[in-house]
């Protein structure tokens, strides 16, 4: 009887956890062949085989001594952390307000804000450039940081103001009670019960501007403060050959920030998601 | 009055969706310090709203509605009225545990140091019996302790006045029996002037010193549970309070010989028995109400009425007896059990000494 149910129980793991490691090496095998190629020295790069033959720092020292790349990706992390703060700043007491305060009109302006998802951003790219140019934000940061909010914001209010339309009824109110401003009451209780939900916004605003090409290339130029996506791009397209070598030292530069942040930030997303009882 | 005036309101008006809506018309309530007030009546009837506006969660129509200690705090912030309230959805801060939600308000205002906070929260704590589950989060602890929390963060806050707005209708039967018992136990050991709303009329007859029924914005009695319930103003009050519910008999007044007499569908009954009953004779049409326990169940005799039990509902140490006489339908309230059957013709006995006489408009004549 107990070996039966044992067994029961343990087909099933085993079914999940071999359904779980070929999702995991459909992700890991290409990373790993990015990996492993950008230590390659240029002669090796269409050698069919994993490991180099020789291990190469070249593609590193050209990559950074030649073409800057750790310029870029410090650009790639202003705008994304630029852009992820001034996000927050509007959405955050924006979202607020749409969730727990009454007014004229709300609904409707509510539906405006959200109904710019619904446009294809795309389109903006071209207004966008030639109003960026009159204004003199063409080829500024802040004029990055500017451009990506028309996709952040409206999402970011989408998602928040669910989530403190949720928290329970007169917390506020309760909180003015004993002691505290209409401010304060936002700031010392609203907030802090809206922290994990923020950072997992934050963290996808920062992705918004650190991964993002088509507002940067044609937003910014070779001086101004062009962002690591672009230079991938450039490199990969640009020359007569593709430095195959560089571009995989370029996308592991890349795309290792985003993880670290990950990382760091992984307690408050499992908070995020997790079930909440008040 | 002699008595130090612990809350007044005066000539409350509120309204809502620029005057379409009127939660409270003109609410005059008047309290002496230390004692303890419960707003009753039907929801919607403007008593929440009327506690919200002493608050200042809601702002009053008019600038003098307010008096706390003999001061206008109508204008007031919420925060800079020394007032604490707890609300019917216990409303504990979630993010904060037990001890930092009763100390709340202590450190917003940080009126006292460090060690004195900690010294009044371990003391409030101790009152309530919540003192083991000080580093707990809210969401660890029951319905019952949390609404206890809720009590407690008021407390610590040595408050004019406590607002309750129907704090222990989210409790279930037996705690709120418990709860209520224990909320005034506090309020009489802690001497704060209190209002209490809710709109379980048991509930209020036991807590309250004073008790104001409200009805469409407007109150419509104050006075103590014996007053209330023996001597209401108004056919609302009379119908309202009372479990099993007031007799309600349209009658009309005759005059045979000179004798007064009552007449109604079910009955005819001389009215020399109730008292102060010669005003009665101005007006045709009438409302009789009787309480239950005003009828009994009585050997023929020529003053009783004649009807048949319909049902009889047991309640332990009282019984309900339903009656119909001449399709009247009446409930009276026997002591103990009761040796009658359901379908037994009985007569009754109607006490008019104590009951109530309306007029159309339905003020107590």
């Amino acid at each position: 009887m107990a070996m039966h149910t044992r067994r029961a129980t343990l087909t099933p793991k085993v079914l999940s956890y071999s359904g779980l490691a070929v999702v995991l090496l459909i992700v890991l095998i290409p990373y790993g062949y990015i990996a492993l190629t950008a230590f390659k020295p240029a002669e090796e790069i269409f050698d069919v085989r994993w490991l180099p033959r020789v291990w190469s720092l070249d593609a590193w020292r050209y990559a950074i001594e030649f073409e800057q790349f750790h310029v870029y990706i410090y650009n790639s992390m202003i705008a994304g952390l630029g852009a992820a703060v001034l996000a927050l700043c509007v959405a955050v007491p924006g979202a607020y307000v749409f969730g727990r305060k009454q007014f004229r009109g709300k609904d409707v302006m509510f539906y405006i804000i959200v109904m710019a998802l619904l446009f294809p951003f795309v389109l903006l790219v071209v207004p966008f450039t030639i109003l960026w140019v009159k204004i003199g934000l063409y080829d500024t940061m802040p004029g990055l940081w500017l451009a990506y909010q028309v996709f952040i914001i409206p999402f970011a209010i989408w998602i928040l103001r669910a989530y403190f339309a949720e928290l329970p009824r007169f917390l506020e109110e309760c909180a003015m009670v004993y002691g505290c401003t209409a401010f304060k009451a936002f700031w010392r209780v609203m907030l802090p019960l809206a922290k994990p939900i923020i950072t997992s916004l934050m963290f996808l605003a920062f992705l918004v501007g650190w991964n993002d090409f088509l507002f940067s290339n044609m937003l910014t130029t070779g001086q101004g403060p062009r962002t690591a996506s672009v230079i991938i791009y450039v490199s990969a397209v640009g020359g007569e050959r593709v430095e195959w070598d560089v571009l995989m030292v370029m996308t592991l530069m890349a795309g290792i920030p985003p993880v670290l942040l990950y990382i760091l930030a992984q307690g408050q997303f499992l908070k995020t998601f997790a079930v909440r009882s008040y | 009055m002699a008595e130090n005036i612990g809350i007044r309101v005066h000539n409350l008006r509120k309204t809502f969706q620029r005057g379409r809506v009127q939660a409270c018309r003109n609410v005059n309530l008047q309290l002496a310090e230390g004692a303890l007030m419960v707003l009753l009546g039907p929801s919607g009837c403007g008593k929440t709203t009327t506690l919200r506006c002493i608050a200042g969660l809601e702002q009053p129509d008019n600038d003098d509605a307010i008096w706390v200690k003999g001061r206008n705090i109508t204008r007031l912030q919420p925060k800079d009225r020394n007032l604490a309230f707890v609300f019917q959805d216990t409303a504990l801060f979630p993010h904060l545990s037990i001890r930092r939600n009763i100390s709340f308000g202590l450190d917003m205002h940080k009126t006292y140091g460090r060690s004195e906070r900690r010294r009044r929260v371990n003391e409030v704590a101790e009152l309530l019996h919540v003192e083991d589950l000080l580093e707990r989060k809210p969401h660890e602890v029951s319905g019952g302790q949390a609404q206890r929390v809720a009590l407690g963060r008021a407390i610590v806050m040595e408050p004019d006045a406590f607002l309750l707005d129907e704090p222990l209708a989210n409790l279930d039967a037996a705690l709120r029996v418990e709860m209520r018992t224990e909320i005034k136990r506090i309020q009489k050991h802690l001497g704060i002037t209190t209002i209490f709303v809710t709109h379980d009329q048991e509930e209020a007859l036991s807590l309250g010193d004073v008790i104001a029924v409200m009805r469409d914005g407007e109150v419509q009695q104050v006075g103590t549970s014996h007053e209330i319930y023996h001597y209401p103003v108004n056919f609302f009050v009379a119908t309202f309070i009372g479990s099993p519910p007031l007799n309600c008999l349209p009658c009309h007044v005759q005059t045979d010989n000179g004798a007064l007499n009552l007449a109604s569908q079910a009955f005819r009954l001389p009215l020399e028995a109730a008292g102060g009953t010669a005003s009665l004779r101005d007006h045709g049409e009438i409302m009789l109400g009787i309480r239950p326990e005003s009828i009994a169940i009585a050997p023929e005799r020529p003053d009783t009425v004649a009807a048949r039990v319909s049902l009889i509902e047991p309640l332990g140490s009282r019984t309900i007896v339903i009656l119909e006489a001449e399709g009247v339908e009446l409930r009276a309230l026997v002591q103990g059990e009761t040796s009658v059957r359901e379908g037994e013709a009985v007569h009754l006995r109607l006490d008019l000494g104590r009951a109530f006489f309306f007029d159309n408009a339905g003020n107590r004549l």
